[in-house]
């Protein structure tokens, strides 16, 4: 054993000096008695004459000593060595994704790969630095190089389980990357290994070709032991095509080797709806479609609990993983939305456009249009090679504009503009392909400051582009759609409802399927400074647009489950009272319908959307976890994880000593001593308290007891 | 109607003015003394006494009790030959009698400088105890010497006979002290003894606070006669109402001793004391000697009638 500190060991310089207390004559009250015959025979403190009196055995001395020779060994830092089992630069990666919080582990899984990692440090040389890396939807480094372990400890107690699917493979990048700046490092994954789940269920998160971005040797500490779960794996509302009734599509997995049985339960707006217990064969999806849904629901939550059972008992104990019991859809507005045709008359366009669910197209000309009655009714304007004088304060979506606009300045035409590549992540393009597009003419339009790119040709000049102009959503297609061979295409109904989509705000498009801690991009209504955006739990944020006049927000602290709530910021009116976005009542617009539609979306998940009241301009969306992934909590082995690593032996670790301090069975001898010293000093009180604690409890005994 | 003010004795008797004002008048008042008439201090063997009493000696004379016969001498009294047995036998023999003697009853009283403690204080306890027993050996006319142990010596007031002088005894008792300074009970006791003469019950009252206690038990077993202890101590020897670092001063001796007496302490010193006790009895019934240890609170007729009757002191 050595010290740290040998100075402290001058502590023990008081040992003499409470002998010395000790030695000398206490200061006593005299009292005559008749006889001290029998006291002389008992006492054994006789004193002597001198001021120095012998020193006796006492109880509270011998305490009094260990006590100091206890404070002095704690504050010298007693500790053995022994060999190092970690290398001298560790980096810790600490899985927290979602299936971490699984229980099938006291009291969690992300609990006991805590306690393993911070247990694992007891193997670290002296010298030790630790950096720690915290792997939920994304790797966050919480520890940078401590040399304290108490602090690498703390970051290490301080993560907390993600509601997201994991990312591991980021994860151990970042740890390579931070391993390589030592000679001799060693990255530590405690996991229930979800690298090898993924890559066992086709997700291709942890391959054999990037096993060489890492150069340090990789040891994995597994937690987890059952893959007992049951999920929810999808959710969606659809829309009867009468636009009338809605239903729920509810997707529950079952993990777990065996046959259980679970209850459903459907909840709108909060209030149950329906429930009903499923048979959940093992490693199997069972499908229900709820079609009870009320009108008027605006969010619909599926929760998964204990099944009834034919002897009406549950199969506790089943679902090791709760956090994927439950999943929120939002439902699509049921209010019907007015779409204004104004153009020559294209049946591509009035077809496209009247297919859309919950549309209502009518049509004008150019002609007609100045004298059309009710404009303020229409949600939106379609101008097809024909622009106003005045654009309305109204979504648009502009056909092959004739000439310069707020829509964009035109500066010519192309002929057979070759077609760019579609960007990947464009919404808009979503499900479309246009690589076979071919434009006979289309306008050469500068794109204007709002506007994003959707299509490019030539020399980036945008074929089609969108963007929220002063708040209002605004997309211009540059060329005549009787210009291009795009109406026959198969593309053209999945554009034109993702085009109305997004300038309707029904757009399923970039709110679809919100991952946790996904980003979501919120339009800005128009007069808007912000968006407020209200948590499940109840809590509210506000965002703010990063520059003035942009069309939209992003929020990214979606890491709960649950609905969402994103209302607009506006500014308080010169009255007092909040504008309206949207006027009183329309009038009857004096377009000629076309025909009037309440289809619903054919994709399930539409999960954001509008709410159908018109006055109310809130943006609703649901985080779900609906991770497969996740949700098969059958821990692995780590051997994968362990591929990652270099083969090489770590000769650093071999060459390193840990150190184990003494201080906390030093401490607790200390506090036993303490608590020791305090009862032998006050044994007198205590003895008091105790019979008269006795006492108290015997008087309070029945005499016929006290009797027996 | 009997006159019971104090001071009157049985019968009306005007009082002496002996009566001492140390001793609570109410102590003694005429019901108590009567009782006290009753009693007789038990001899469990007949000793030979001084002058005619009441008591069995073993000596032949005069009583009305038969013992034995034997040959007339020339010079017997020819009252005492049984005619009867002439007549059957025709030979004299003399009848021999039962003599009834007087004993003298020993009162000692420790008055060493620890029995001044105590409340009430052990002397006085002592003093009322020594009277009451003293009247009763009176009562039976029996001589009653009273002794006081002080420092090394005994001393002894002149005995005396018959119920009359019990004011005498009184005044003397009254005007016993606590003597200061220390105190050798064994080296009273071996004075007391070499003055005794006459067997008879002793009765010795003392707290026995000295290290030659058993030595002095011992001597005063030494004289035959039939010892009683009366162990008396004071209720906060028996339980020291104690607390704290204490230097503890003797009252005796001077000598000063320190302790923490705290429950532990305490705890050792009942034991303690029990086992001194214990000590003292087993060496009392070694030497035949009744031990009757009394704390000084006990009433003083529980003393006589139920404490020393049941240690069978008095009948």
């Amino acid at each position: 054993m050595a010290f740290l500190a040998p100075i402290a060991l001058l502590g023990l310089l008081f040992v003499p000096l409470i002998v010395a207390f000790y030695m000398l004559r206490l200061r006593r009250a005299e009292r005559v008695v008749s006889s001290t015959y029998l006291w002389q025979q008992l006492v054994r403190d006789v004193e002597a004459n001198a001021p120095w009196q012998r020193l006796r055995r006492s109880l509270l001395l011998l305490l009094q000593l260990l006590l100091v020779v206890a404070l002095a060994l704690l504050v010298a830092r007693p500790f053995t060595e022994r060999a190092a089992t970690l290398a001298r630069d560790l980096v810790i990666v600490v899985d927290a994704t979602a299936s971490m919080a699984a229980t099938d582990v006291f009291p969690d899984r992300l609990t006991a790969a805590k306690r393993a990692a911070i247990e694992a440090l007891a193997g670290l040389p002296a010298d030790a630095r630790v950096s720690v890396v915290a792997a939920g939807n994304s790797a966050r480094v919480v520890a940078n190089e401590v040399s304290d372990r108490g602090r690498a400890s703390r970051a290490i107690e301080g993560i907390e389980v993600a509601s997201a699917g994991g990312n591991l493979s980021e994860a151990l990048t970042l740890a390579g990357a931070l391993g390589a700046r030592a000679r001799g490092a060693e990255v530590l994954v405690v996991t229930d290994d979800a690298g090898e789940r993924s890559a066992a269920a086709g997700g291709g998160e942890v391959t054999a070709g990037e096993r060489d971005r890492l150069r340090v040797p990789v040891r994995v500490l597994t937690v987890g032991r059952d893959r007992d779960n049951q999920a929810i794996a999808a959710l969606a509302v659809r829309v009867d095509p009468s636009g009338l009734k809605r239903s729920a599509f509810v997707s529950v997995s079952n993990s777990a080797p065996s046959r259980v049985i679970r209850r459903l339960q459907i909840l709108a707006d909060g209030s149950p709806v329906t429930a009903r217990d499923l048979q959940l064969e093992a490693l199997t999806r069972a499908d229900v479609v709820i079609d009870e849904l009320p009108p008027g629901t605006r969010i619909v939550e599926a929760r998964l609990g204990m099944g009834g059972g034919d002897d009406g008992r549950g199969d506790e104990g089943a679902d090791q993983l709760r956090i994927d019991d439950a999943a929120w859809a939002i439902v699509p507005p049921d209010r019907l939305q007015r779409v204004l045709l104004v153009g020559p008359g294209n049946v591509y366009l009035q077809n496209a456009l009247a297919l859309l669910p919950n549309v209502e197209v009518y049509g004008a000309t150019p002609t007609e249009y100045p004298t059309t009655t009710g404009k303020e009714s229409f949600d939106l304007f379609v101008f097809d090679g024909w622009l106003p004088p005045e654009l309305p304060d109204k979504p648009i979506l502009a056909i092959g504009p004739p000439s310069t606009s707020p829509l964009g300045t035109v500066k010519g035409t192309f002929s057979e503009p070759a077609v760019a590549e579609a960007p990947a992540d464009e919404p808009l393009l979503r499900n479309v392909d246009l690589s076979r597009l071919h434009v006979a003419q289309a306008q050469r339009i500068e794109l204007p400051d709002w506007a994003r790119p959707v299509l490019t040709g030539p020399a980036n000049a945008p074929l089609i582009y969108a963007g929220s102009r002063m708040g209002l959503p605004t997309a211009v297609v540059a060329f005549d759609l009787r210009q291009s061979d795009l109406p026959l295409q198969v593309a053209w109904p999945i554009l034109t409802a993702n085009l109305a989509g997004e300038l309707l705000g029904l757009a399923p498009s970039n709110l679809d399927s919100v991952r946790p801690g996904s980003p979501v991009e919120l339009p800005l209504v128009r007069d808007a400074t912000g968006v407020r955006v209200t948590l499940p739990d109840g809590t509210t944020r506000e965002i703010l647009p990063s520059a003035t006049g942009a069309s939209s927000v992003t929020f990214v602290m979606t890491t709960q489950l649950g609905p969402y709530r994103a209302d607009p910021i506006l500014p308080r009116s010169p009255a007092g009272s909040a504008p309206t976005p949207s006027g009183p009542a329309p009038p009857t617009p004096s377009g000629s319908p076309f025909r009037g539609q309440s289809n619903s979306d054919p994709s399930p998940g539409t999960s954001p959307a509008t709410t159908g009241d018109a006055s109310d301009p809130s943006i609703r969306f649901a985080v779900n976890l609906f991770d497969p992934n996740e949700s098969n909590i059958a821990p692995g082995d780590g051997s994968r994880l362990a591929a990652w690593g270099t083969d090489q032996p770590n000769t650093a670790a071999a060459n390193g000593r840990a150190r184990d301090e003494w201080w906390v069975p030093i401490v607790l001898l200390v506090l036993l001593l303490l608590v020791l010293e305090w009862l032998v000093y006050e044994r007198d009180g205590a003895r008091r308290l105790l019979e008269a604690t006795r006492a108290g409890v015997t008087s309070l005994m029945p005499r016929r007891r006290r009797r027996a | 109607m009997t006159d019971s003010r104090p001071g009157t004795l049985p019968g009306g008797r005007a009082r002496p003015d002996l009566l001492p004002s140390a001793i609570d008048p109410t102590v003694f008042d005429e019901a108590f003394l009567r009782q006290l008439e009753r009693l007789t201090l038990v001899m469990r063997k007949a000793v030979q006494g001084g002058t005619k009493g009441v008591r069995r000696s073993p000596k032949r004379g005069q009583s009305v009790e038969f013992t034995d016969y034997r040959d007339y001498a020339l010079g017997d009294d020819l009252r005492s030959l049984d005619w009867n047995v002439y007549a059957r036998l025709e030979k004299l023999f003399i009848k021999l009698f039962v003599e009834e003697e007087d004993v003298t009853v020993h009162v000692l009283l420790d008055a060493s400088a620890s029995m001044g403690h105590g409340a009430p204080d052990k002397l006085l306890f002592g003093k009322r105890a020594a009277a009451a027993l003293a009247y009763v050996g009176l009562a039976s006319y029996d001589r009653v010497s009273i002794a006081i142990l002080q420092g090394r010596v005994a001393r002894r007031f002149p005995a005396v006979r018959g119920s009359g002088r019990v004011f005498q005894v009184l005044a003397d008792l009254s005007a016993v002290r606590a003597a200061p300074g220390p105190s050798d009970l064994a080296a009273a006791a071996r004075h007391y003894a070499s003055q005794v003469t006459q067997r008879g019950p002793l009765i010795f009252i003392s707290d026995l606070f000295d290290p030659n206690a058993e030595r002095a038990i011992s001597e005063l077993a030494g004289t035959r006669s039939e010892v009683s202890v009366l162990h008396t101590l004071s209720p906060d020897e028996i339980e020291p109402q104690l607390e704290g670092d204490l230097r503890l001063v003797d009252g005796e001796t001077g000598a000063s001793v320190d302790v923490t007496a705290d429950l532990v302490a305490l705890d050792a010193y009942r034991i303690r004391l029990a086992t001194w006790q214990a000590d003292l009895e087993s060496h009392c019934w070694k030497r035949r000697v009744a031990y009757v240890p009394v704390p000084s609170t006990l009433p003083l007729a529980d003393l006589v009638f139920a404490e020393l009757r049941r240690r069978r002191v008095v009948a």
